[in-house]
């Protein structure tokens, strides 16, 4: 359960940095 | 709910640290698009630059930002968003040179310049750290020179990275940005600095030594340390430390061994260790007054974070009942009335790690014991095999569900018995764990 809960937070932590990348490439070519 | 407030807190501390250099690169005048897909890959640059970074943070044991998930899945975090990160750079490179020939122009022998080469440097050696660290076992690196060789390669990693992004400088060009990044490149540096040579540092500054080494069955041994002209650390029953012996603290060469005696038991600290591997084996043969240097204590697989009306239920698996005879010792200590059951999984009653003083806390405490043999003797009237649910159900009571369950043993049984235990209906929340088989 444990190891679950260390993969959930690397995966949402993924999910949020590739978010901000494609946030930063739009506002850059707006 | 403690716990759970400063885990997001942390959680966010982290998001906002990975994040924070692209965020800068959003922040005021900015450079001409190149197109969607230069920029893109060059803010996964940036993020996996900051998330290399942020690995030296999360491997430094800040104690206040374990203390809400336990040093042990911080180590596993760091272990998937390595991979992660991996893979964020490693797009970087593959969206450059499928979208942009010029790049591929910039890489030729007679083209290329310091700061690519140190980004291709930088790279190559990621992949080599995370070869090492998943295969560690498979290529039959030594735990030890693999730490050194895992340091080596991520400090020289790193300042290879720094060197690309300083050369590259297209997003840092403004005065400002420049003075911000100067800024984060140094914060990173002083984090470093921090991981490798203070903290070791200090460690020296509180050694303990070697009072007297206990025989155990089950070819364990219990290492019984003293410090030496300090009071020592103070610890709740069931956390481990990171102990270094016969190297200095800067050498890197440290185990993490649970605490096998009680807080309640001052003035020395017992190790219960078993012979598995070079470290371990040299154990039985320490002589008395050898120093030893402790990092610690950390770690959330303890009764005092986890408070039950109705006893607790303890599953241990070979050595692993060294941070449960903590525990005990501990509530017997206490005088503790809470009626307690533990379940002890071994090969033989021969090797079962304290036996006998788990028999004798008997008439200091309300404890129920259940032994599983993997090999019982013909006569043997106990359980046998593995922990499932109908050794469970046997021998828990019919409030199972509101106790809490501290499991430690090795990886293959932790999972079985919280498999085990979920299955005949203990809440997830009620399972306690401590993993140390990180790499």
């Amino acid at each position: 359960m444990r190891l679950l809960l260390a993969k959930i937070l690397a995966v949402l932590t993924g999910v949020m940095i590739i978010a901000l990348a494609v946030i930063f490439a739009m506002a850059q070519n707006s | 709910m403690r716990y759970f407030i400063w885990g997001l807190f942390w959680i966010g501390v982290y998001l906002g640290l990975a994040l924070f250099p692209c965020l800068i690169l959003l922040y005021g005048t900015m450079p001409g698009g190149y197109g969607f897909w230069w920029d893109f890959s060059m803010a996964l640059g940036f993020a996996a630059a900051s998330m290399m970074a942020l690995m030296f943070f999360l491997t430094a044991r800040f104690k206040r930002a374990a203390l809400p998930f336990g040093v042990d899945i911080i180590y596993y975090f760091h272990k998937h968003i390595s991979l992660l990160f991996f893979l964020f750079a490693a797009a970087h490179a593959v969206i450059l040179l499928s979208t942009e020939p010029v790049v591929w122009e910039m890489l030729r022998p007679s083209q290329i310049n310091r700061y690519m080469a140190a980004g291709i440097v930088s790279f190559v050696l990621l992949g080599l750290i995370v070869f090492s660290s998943l295969w560690r076992k498979q290529l039959q690196i030594h735990y030890d020179n693999w730490r050194l060789i895992h340091a080596f390669l991520a400090v020289a990693a790193f300042i290879l990275a720094l060197v690309h992004i300083e050369g590259v400088g297209y997003y840092i060009a403004t005065p400002a940005k420049r003075i911000v990044w100067g800024t984060i490149m140094g914060c990173w540096l002083l984090l470093l600095l921090y991981v490798r040579i203070i903290k070791p540092v200090a460690l020296l500054s509180r050694p303990y030594k070697v009072r007297k080494i206990i025989p155990e069955k089950g070819n364990a041994y219990t290492l019984v340390i003293v410090p030496e002209q300090h009071q020592g650390i103070d610890f709740l029953p069931g956390q481990f430390v990171w102990l270094s012996m016969y190297h200095s603290p800067l050498s890197m060469k440290e185990h993490p061994f649970s605490i096998s005696s009680a807080p309640e038991q001052k003035g020395e600290l017992h190790f219960t260790i078993k012979e598995l591997g070079d470290f371990t084996r040299r154990i039985k043969d320490t002589p008395k007054g050898q120093p030893v240097y402790i990092d610690g204590p950390y770690g959330v697989f303890t009764i005092d974070r986890h408070s039950s009306e109705h006893g607790y239920v303890f599953i241990a698996g070979g050595i692993g009942i060294a941070p449960i005879r903590s525990m005990l010792c501990s509530l017997a200590a206490r005088e503790d009335g809470r009626p307690h059951i533990l379940f002890f999984a071994g090969s033989t009653l021969e090797k079962l790690t304290f036996y006998e003083e788990l028999n004798a806390l008997k008439e200091r405490l309300d404890l129920k014991t259940v032994y599983l043999l993997e090999h019982p003797p013909w006569d043997w009237q106990g359980e046998s095999g593995f922990l499932d649910t109908g050794i469970l159900k046997r021998h828990l009571p019919s409030h199972l569900q509101e106790l809490k369950y501290f499991i430690c043993g090795p990886v293959p049984m932790v999972q079985l018995a919280e498999k085990e235990l979920h299955k005949i209906g203990v809440p997830l929340h009620h399972l306690h764990s401590e993993l140390f088989d990180f790499v």
